[in-house]
């Protein structure tokens, strides 16, 4: 019996790091994935363990999948990113439809709660060894044993109706949980909106006079169901339209994500320009998401003056926007393999960019130095809300919010994907973890994203828009990431048959940072409440993507028995 | 001291604010607005349908009045431009109109009916008028008749053509 692994050497490339998983697993290499399957029964927390801890590695996120029709099991993908090897570790864990119970990993990985409670939601694979096995997604009143996401369960299904449903109800008792109270503290809710993002959220804070001692979040209120939709009706390169609402900020960052997933599992080469025209799309993507927390955050601090200079800016993006895409926010740019033939960025457009951004920097030039170095907003972000290194790589989290904390990490550079090749991307990385290293970090973002604007359109290439997609093989995975303008955001697929996905999840960058506010909220005082949860940039629409129903009557019983001061 | 500077800056600025709904707003040359069928270049060939993805377009046949109509709803238009791309006769396309505000719901729709096309042989309605008239334009002659007919009763009457082939 060897030793945990300690004392061994390290594995130089990918294809050490093959040999060596073999401790644990069958692994298999296939360009960028390494998937590994068949793991030796009680090795999966040591193996989590060595990828997440050891090796470098983190945990991205979790992946259900209902392959019965295939092969008859279900699938857990635990994907782990190892920039340093340049692979992707897709951990595969096979559960008998008969018990379907897996390991979980979250002992060794907080990050890994929500990820394996979404499963347990919604392709009814349990978790043997979870810390809180209870309902993530579906509603309290949801009937056991209904998984949405299992193939046999029909999209347009009619089961939420009231009557269906309170016969379910009826026949079987769903779980309810009740998350107890940390000792006899005051219970303060925040939500159902947020004060300033004015997207639902629920947040409890437990306060002792003005201090929070924990706090407890409760998401997943917009669930669209846009998974089933998107594996039982829609084509492929419909796909990429419903992928970028998944979000009112970061659409396109989104749909580029779904096409690349796709691209990587079919083989497809995307041709030079369009790579460069998603880069260039991204990035003012991005510096619009900026702007847009900046304003959100100096607004929350009272500066209101910093709120309207911040938004101003913003809305010259936005108009920028439009008038290379022909709409504000929704680029819908983006098909499987490159670019629409309209959205090409031709030279008068090309110079017409550059003039609006020259213009853009000079004005934000003129105020920021002034906003960031007034002692009011110093005050109320230096040392407030800290995320150390550590609680940064339990909850893997991620983009700015990483960096801020003193990870090196972007998407961009580590893993580069569309025109990212070809430049040098530069990041930003403050140790401090507060959230004034967050507002700096995307401060110099904007600075850099203009930056790099510049550069990519001195070098597009002169070459066709899109590729051949006529042939897309069955049963490829997939995985699509993109820098998101809060992070990683990672799409995964497995492609199907009759032009239709088999599988598709998107994992949003807010999905892994939120599990990490409630440590960033321990030991503050209530009135950074709304700031320090600001301050990730979280975006609610993309966490919730996936949930499938709204039950409209059909209740019985109340959905929460507590929610309001003082409980009910 | 910044602060005040911070103000100096936004006075030097002026007003930024537009005039917007009292004064007309300057439109992008690209804007994707509210799509349009032109009634006089469709055919109903359902290709628009086909690429919709949030289905704001659909088609129905009614055999009563024997009649094809295809509807566009702008209540679930997602302004994509998909069926203009996919228009093989350029017959709906994205205006610059963005303000489609309206008070009733029917306002938000457009109607275009077609005659319905019968199989000679059969009876049974396949494809519009206007379509098979196109179809039969761009054929050469001796393929022309073949065109007419319904899937079922071309692959029928062609069947013995293709029985000799084999032999």
């Amino acid at each position: 019996m060897r030793s945990s692994g300690i004392n061994q050497v390290r594995p130089r490339n990918k294809y050490e790091l093959m040999i060596d998983l073999r401790r644990f697993g069958e692994p298999r290499l296939r360009g960028k994935y390494l998937f590994l399957s068949r793991i030796k029964s009680g090795r999966l927390r040591d193996l989590v363990d060595y990828l997440h801890w050891r090796l470098g590695g983190y945990y991205s996120t979790s992946i259900g999948v209902d392959e019965r029709p295939l092969d008859g099991y279900f699938h857990v993908y635990h994907v782990f990113v190892l920039e340093e090897y340049g692979v992707y570790v897709l951990v595969d864990l096979i559960a008998d439809p008969g018990h379907p119970v897996v390991e979980s990993i979250t002992p060794v990985v907080p990050a890994a709660n929500w990820a394996e409670r979404e499963i347990m939601d919604f392709i009814g694979v349990k978790f043997r060894g979870h810390p809180e096995p209870h309902r993530l997604i579906l509603p309290d009143d949801w009937p056991e044993n209904v998984y949405p996401l299992r193939k046999d369960y029909p999209y347009d299904d009619k089961l939420p109706t009231s009557d269906k449903i309170a016969k379910l109800v009826r026949e079987s008792s769903p779980a309810t949980w009740e998350p107890e109270a940390p000792g006899d503290h005051t219970v303060i809710p925040v939500g159902p909106y947020h004060p300033a993002l004015h997207e639902p959220e629920y947040f409890e804070l437990f306060v002792e006079g003005e201090k929070i001692v924990d706090a407890r979040y409760k998401g997943f209120m917009v669930h669209r169901g846009i998974e089933k939709i998107a594996e039982s009706r829609l084509s492929y390169n419909q796909v990429s339209f419903i992928a970028e609402r998944i979000c009112g900020i970061c659409g396109f960052t989104h749909s580029t994500a779904y096409c690349q997933a796709v691209e990587e599992a079919a083989g497809i080469d995307v041709p030079e320009r369009a790579e460069y025209i998603r880069s260039i799309l991204l990035e003012i993507e991005r510096i619009h998401s900026h702007f847009l927390w900046m304003g959100v955050a100096f607004h929350l601090l009272g500066y209101d003056t910093g709120f309207m200079i911040m938004w101003r800016l913003r809305e010259s993006i936005m108009d920028l926007a439009e008038e290379l895409t022909g709409s504000r926010k929704m680029y819908g740019a983006n098909i499987v393999g490159g670019i629409r033939d309209k959205w090409d960025i031709r030279d008068d457009k090309a110079a017409l960019i550059k003039r609006m951004l020259d213009e853009i920097r000079e004005e934000y030039l003129k105020y920021i130095p002034k906003i960031i170095s007034l002692e009011e907003i110093k005050k109320r972000t230096r040392g407030v809300g800290v995320l150390s290194r550590s609680d940064a790589r339990k909850y893997s989290v991620l983009g700015p919010h990483a960096r801020a904390s003193g990870i090196k990490t972007d998407v961009r550079k580590y893993r580069p994907y569309a025109a990212y090749k070809y430049v040098n991307v530069e990041i930003p990385v403050l140790d401090d973890g507060d959230i004034y290293a967050r507002m700096i970090v995307r401060h110099e973002e904007i600075l850099a994203s203009i930056d790099l604007i510049h550069r990519l359109l001195d070098n597009i290439p002169k070459t066709p828009l899109h590729a051949d997609t006529s042939y897309i093989p069955e049963r490829r995975h997939g995985i699509g990431c993109t820098e998101a303008p809060r992070g990683e955001d990672l799409h995964f697929v497995i492609t199907g048959r009759d032009n239709k996905l088999y599988r598709w999840r998107p994992r949003a960058p807010t999905y892994n940072n939120l599990l990490s506010v409630p440590a960033m909220l321990r030991g503050e005082y209530l009135a950074d409440a709304p700031i320090i949860i600001a301050s990730i940039d979280p975006c609610f629409s993309c966490t919730d993507h996936v949930v499938v129903v709204d039950l409209r009557s059909g209740r019985r019983r109340p959905l929460r028995t507590r929610g309001v001061v003082g409980g009910r | 001291m910044n602060r005040i500077k911070v103000l100096l800056e936004n006075l030097r600025r002026g007003v930024v604010t537009e005039q917007y709904p009292f004064k007309p707003i300057r439109v992008p040359e690209r804007l994707r607005g509210k799509p349009v069928i032109d009634p006089d270049k469709c055919a109903g060939c359902g290709a628009c349908v086909n690429a919709c993805p949030p289905n704001a377009l659909t088609m129905r046949d009614d055999k009563h009045s024997s009649m094809r109509f295809i509807v566009l709803f702008i209540g679930r238009c997602i302004y994509c431009g998909k069926c203009e791309e996919a228009c093989p006769f350029g017959a709906i396309r994205l205006t610059r109109e963005f303000e489609l505000a309206a008070e009733n719901r029917e306002d938000l729709y457009q109607v275009v009916g077609l005659r319905l096309y019968h199989c000679p042989l059969c009876g049974e309605p396949f494809t519009t008028v206007r379509l098979i008239k196109r179809v039969v334009e761009a054929l050469p002659e001796e393929q022309r008749a073949a065109a007419t007919l319904c899937p079922r009763c071309r692959e029928s009457v062609t069947a013995h053509y293709r029985s000799y082939a084999r032999r």
